[in-house]
């Protein structure tokens, strides 16, 4: 498994912005797009907020081929503080639901749009 | 020409009336010369010199040239420590006890700035809690929460703030204000819900968790939740001031209001206990290693 450190991504122990996240997304998302497996390595990271594990970790879910067992199977985090868990835990669930209406809402605009398959 | 500054430069629903009538009308004067008499003011919260700054970038704006004249001597003083008068001509005061985070002002993609200035300013502050990481880590938390919010939402020119700490108050309270003129929050929302909403009940949605008015491939609606859920546990008080809205939630009690007038951006004003004994994360949660996602 390749181990990614947020830290070195970033070149910061800030992860309190959206562009870094989005930068960390980019790294993971290649290593996916391959079949690769990856740790996400949070040492050295002092502070992290919403907006950026959003777009670090969120984003994968709306990629439809990412479903949850595929990333189960693809991503380990390492070195995550205790304090951030809780985080992590919002992050996870709010992306799913976000993903899941966005997905709804498109469905029925397709459907409005072209008619039912 | 002289206007009067407001005599209660305070974070009461009447100090933010008058403040934000004060800068309403202040929008319309155009190249001249102005006198901001502070004669009235006897007390200024020296956090809302970010408040202060937002009327003073209007009026600068329009292209008219300011001078501040009859500053008492307590407020210029804290004025001066905390460098808002710096530009107008004043000298800095050595800020002996180290409790203010001085007033600066961002443009939106300066996010390493802003992380330098709190992380040297509010990190060095002697007092910030040394008895609780998670703590300090949560209020440090906020503050960069609170910034993004203002850099992705308010589509601003600036990003103005300023910090003061009251280490000898029971609570030790340390007060920070961040605030935009930009979009404000109603204006968000009623884009996104598209239907008409009162600025009020417009920050009233925005603070639920899992509302976001951001569309695309990434998700939101987490951080002003995260900061509301802090405060409750914290004992502080949020205030969140946009368009005529008024929002606060202060020791356990919600208020939600409209103004007298209108503010074209959003403040958000912040109090940490920073004397909270809380711990602020659950012993023995983990994230199960196989179902993480």
């Amino acid at each position: 498994m390749k181990r990614l450190s947020v830290k070195d991504i970033i070149n910061s122990p800030l992860a309190v912005s959206t562009e870094k996240g989005e930068m960390v997304f980019k790294t993971i998302n290649s290593h996916l797009q391959n079949n690769e497996k990856v740790i996400i390595d949070f040492k050295g990271i002092d502070l992290m907020i919403t907006a950026f594990l959003n777009a670090a970790i969120g984003k994968l879910y709306g990629n439809k081929s990412y479903s949850s067992q595929f990333l189960n199977d693809h991503i380990k985090l390492d070195n995550i503080e205790k304090e951030d868990i809780s985080l992590f835990k919002d992050v996870i669930e709010r992306a799913k639901e976000y993903f899941e209406d966005k997905e709804a809402f498109e469905n029925d605009a397709n459907e409005m749009l072209y008619g039912k398959d | 020409m002289k206007i009067k500054i407001p005599n209660k430069i305070t974070s009461e629903l009447y100090g933010y009336n008058q403040i934000i009538r004060f800068i309403k009308n202040a929008s319309d004067i155009k190249n001249t010369t102005i006198e901001l008499d502070f004669e009235l003011v006897s007390f200024l919260e020296a956090n809302l010199c970010a408040v202060l700054g937002v009327c003073f970038e209007i009026l600068e704006k329009n292209g008219n040239e300011i001078k501040l004249i009859n500053l008492q001597p307590k407020v210029e003083r804290i004025m001066r420590k905390n460098t808002f008068l710096i530009k107008y001509g004043y000298e800095a005061l050595n800020d002996f006890y180290q409790t203010t985070i001085t007033y600066q002002k961002f443009t939106p993609d300066n996010d390493e700035g802003f992380n330098n200035y709190i992380t040297q300013q509010l990190l060095a502050m002697p007092g910030f809690p040394s008895h609780s990481k998670a703590l300090g880590k949560a209020i440090l938390r906020n503050i960069f929460e609170i910034f993004e919010n203002a850099r992705t939402h308010g589509s601003c020119e600036y990003i103005h703030t300023c910090g003061q700490y009251f280490p000898k108050k029971t609570d030790k309270p340390l007060h920070f204000t961040i605030v935009d003129k930009g979009v404000n929050i109603q204006e968000n929302v009623r884009d996104y819900l598209k239907k008409n909403i009162k600025a009020d009940e417009a920050i009233k949605w925005a603070m639920q968790k899992g509302n976001t008015t951001k569309v695309g491939d990434t998700s939101g609606g987490l951080g002003l939740n995260v900061i509301f859920e802090f405060i409750k546990l914290n004992n502080g008080k949020i205030q969140v001031i946009s368009a005529d809205g008024f929002y606060e939630f202060d020791k356990g009690e919600e208020r939600v209001t409209l103004m007298s007038s209108t503010f074209s951006g959003t403040i958000v004003n912040l109090r940490f206990n920073l004397a909270d004994s809380n711990s602020y994360y659950l012993e023995g949660e983990e994230l199960d290693d196989d179902i993480i996602f």
